[in-house]
């Protein structure tokens, strides 16, 4: 597989605040990298780094081979921000032609191929309607088209999910296995562990502006998660629930009504669990236990949840 | 740089500005309505005619003379200034029903000519007694002006009826025929001396008043015309602020900035391709607003393409969008949203509006404001066109401010270019 991306050694400050700590990644050619962390750890910078809109303070970014300030370079990549910067007085045609000609590409073979986006998105019928009159998902497909225009190496996708129906988000994962499979190197920046685990030939955890943790997911899974996680339920919660779980000595997330505590021994865990919410007066409504996912992986590198 | 880039640019500038229905309303349909108003209120169709006064007369005269009372209403009713009829003359029955139409606003004047009129203007000196009416001061100086004018003239000619008819009717032969005077008007008879000297006391200064302003505001199709490119200038300068104002800040808005960052398109191409958008779009509302004056409102506006000195109109214009466009650029330093820099650039472009010489005449305009005219210089330029197409000045004289408007413009643009980068990389790193 060929590196199409190389960042490596990247820092970037805003002021005083230091945003990216010597950020080193790879994406290759027919693979997915999933960039995981929370808001506000410096993924957003960095893909703003990689896209070359902004520039590194130290550090070096590739994109096979040239700098990404170079128009070459931009010519590689198709980079889909959060908000996918669609022009809301035009149709959604207008704007997968706007788009197209900002990358240099004019003429009747772009209609033909607009119109093949526009069909694969399910966009077609909609395309001559104003794009204020689309709705949030439609937005996203059609931000994702416009990104696909020049039919790029490299895609670079913003939280492409945020805020979509689990019916469309389904449909983009779709979209972008299919740009893998077609030998197209992908970075998505997620907050969604769902999102990076389904995805992703590999996962890069960053945090604080420092990459803490990379491998495929199953690898970090096995290499930090406990092997089992047990997910309780309540009808009701116990009068003290934080002093619960803490006297369980284990670590644990607290995700609304439910709890999910790691467990390396849950036949031996399970017993005490439930002793102690009966105690503080809590009733369980259902107790599992499963395999750990990726927020398991970050709970137990930095103690936090991914917010 | 790339075509297609600055195309897309210029496409969708052009194509969201007619989808939006308050940019509509601002750059085409508020200077039309201007221009409108200009030349069917402000200067309506009537404006510089002489005018006609509606005047109230009551005759109390019963003289026999030949001149009298009833010849005078005559002399009312049939005088003309330049073909217009002077006078609307109403006949009242007592000088009270006058008095009170004249307080109702119904008459802009009134005569009440007394009993003995008749003899007293053939034999000794006529009285007569003047009411003269207004809404403003404006009203009763032209009511007043009209009617003194008017009396002036008739007493003159009076005067002059009543010499000729003296010397027809005095007895000549009391004076020898071969009598002589001898003076500083040379020699003469005496009996045309005396001619000449009773014309001196009628009209002791026969002053000859000759009428000479400007072609060019001295009609009202020019005056429209003048006001016409006023409403452009207007129209130019708070849209091509707009442009400007909101060129990056609103690419921020809508997230498009980033995206457009990370093509292959350049900062600069965005920059050609709005401004050239923000361009079409003022031509566009520029030809409106002109062919509205021309064909709907009666402006004089000539401009002839085989004359060279009127290809510096259009060039003006774009010195003007490309000025104007340009400070827009340097507004959007001063604003974080695009809502903001609209409400800036909108302000401000109308204040300057009518502030420095672009709809009012700067010679109306108190002293600082006069400065601050005669320093702006997107003035200049629209000077520069008025002077071409209104006032008809010569190629010589057109050159020299085109090519001060032209290093103006450049140096403003260039200003312009440099807070455009320093406000991109402001949102870049936001």
């Amino acid at each position: 597989m060929e590196e199409l991306l190389i960042v490596d050694g990247v820092w970037k400050k805003f002021g005083d605040k230091v945003v990216l700590k010597n950020v080193s990644l790879v994406v290759h050619s027919g693979e997915v990298v999933g960039l995981l962390g929370p808001n506000g750890a410096g993924k957003t910078t960095l893909l703003r780094i990689i896209s070359g809109v902004l520039k590194p303070d130290q550090g070096r970014v590739s994109i096979k081979g040239f700098n990404p300030v170079d128009s070459k370079a931009r010519a590689l990549i198709g980079f889909c921000p959060q908000e996918p910067g669609l022009i809301a007085d035009l149709t959604g045609f207008e704007n997968m032609l706007f788009y197209a000609r900002l990358q240099g590409l004019d003429g009747k073979s772009v209609i033909k191929r607009i119109k093949e986006l526009l069909e694969v998105m399910g966009l077609t019928k909609d395309a001559d309607r104003l794009v204020r009159k689309y709705s949030g998902g439609m937005k996203k497909k059609l931000g994702l088209a416009t990104t696909l225009i020049h039919d790029p190496e490299i895609l670079i996708l913003d939280e492409p999910t945020t805020g979509m129906d689990p019916g469309v988000r389904r449909e983009v994962w779709r979209i972008i296995e299919e740009e893998r499979e077609r030998g197209k190197g992908i970075l998505i920046a997620t907050h969604y562990m769902e999102e990076a685990d389904a995805l992703s030939d590999r996962v890069y955890i960053i945090d604080q502006g420092r990459i803490i943790a990379s491998g495929s997911p199953e690898e970090l899974k096995s290499k930090y998660a406990p092997s089992s996680v047990i997910i309780v339920e309540f009808y009701k919660q116990p009068r003290d629930l934080e002093g619960v779980l803490q006297k369980t000595g284990l670590k644990y997330i607290v995700d609304g009504d439910k709890v999910r505590i790691h467990s390396s021994d849950p036949d031996r865990d399970v017993p005490g669990i439930v002793a102690l919410i009966h105690e503080e007066g809590g009733t369980i409504k259902t107790l599992h236990v499963a395999k750990p996912t990726l927020e398991d992986v970050f709970l137990k590198l930095t103690g936090r949840r991914i917010e | 740089m790339k075509w297609y880039r600055i195309k897309a640019f210029i496409v969708s500038g052009v194509k969201t500005t007619f989808r939006e229905k308050s940019a509509i309303f601002w750059i085409f349909i508020w200077p039309i309505i201007l221009v409108l108003m200009t030349a069917y209120v402000f200067i309506p169709p009537s404006a510089g005619q002489p005018v006609t006064l509606d005047l109230g007369v009551v005759n109390n005269d019963h003289s026999k003379a030949p001149f009298n009372g009833t010849a005078f209403i005559d002399v009312l009713e049939k005088i003309e200034y330049n073909g217009t009829k002077l006078f609307n003359v109403k006949i009242y029955d007592n000088e009270t029903k006058l008095v009170d139409d004249l307080r109702k606003g119904r008459l802009d004047a009134g005569i009440v000519i007394p009993d003995g009129f008749g003899e007293n203007i053939t034999y000794t000196q006529a009285r007569l007694t003047i009411y003269v009416s207004g809404g403003s001061i404006y009203s009763i100086q032209v009511n007043r002006a009209v009617m003194s004018e008017f009396l002036h003239f008739f007493s003159i000619n009076v005067g002059l009826k009543k010499i000729e008819m003296t010397m027809k009717y005095m007895n000549m032969s009391y004076v020898p025929a071969n009598m002589t005077t001898q003076g500083p008007w040379g020699n003469k008879s005496f009996i045309e001396f005396l001619e000449e000297y009773f014309k001196g006391l009628v009209l002791p200064v026969n002053a000859t008043i000759i009428e000479e302003t400007p072609e060019a505001l001295s009609y009202r199709p020019a005056i429209v015309g003048w006001y016409v490119l006023g409403a452009l200038g207007m129209m130019m300068l708070y849209s091509g602020f707009l442009v400007g104002a909101v060129a990056v800040v609103e690419e921020k808005e809508r997230g498009s900035l980033e995206r457009i960052l990370s093509t292959p398109a350049s900062e600069t191409d965005m920059l050609i391709g709005k401004t050239v958008a923000g361009l079409v779009v003022l031509t566009l509302s520029s030809i409106a607003i002109i062919v509205t004056g021309v064909f709907v409102a009666g402006a004089k506006i000539t401009w002839n393409p085989f004359e060279i000195t009127d290809w510096l109109v259009p060039l003006n214009l774009i010195l003007i969008g490309l000025m104007t466009i340009g400070i827009g650029f340097i507004l959007s330093l001063l604003s974080k949203t695009s809502r903001g820099a609209s409400s800036i650039a909108t302000t401000i472009g109308l204040l300057l509006a009518f502030t420095a010489g672009i709809w009012f005449p700067k010679e109306w305009m108190p002293g600082p404001m006069r400065f601050l005219a005669d320093i702006f210089p997107v003035t200049w330029a629209l000077d520069t066109i008025r002077d071409i197409i209104v006032y008809n000045i010569g190629f010589n004289e057109a050159i020299v401010g085109t090519i001060r408007n032209i290093v103006v413009t450049t140096l403003i643009f260039m200003a312009g270019i440099m807070a455009y980068k320093k406000v991109i990389r402001k949102y870049v790193e936001q």
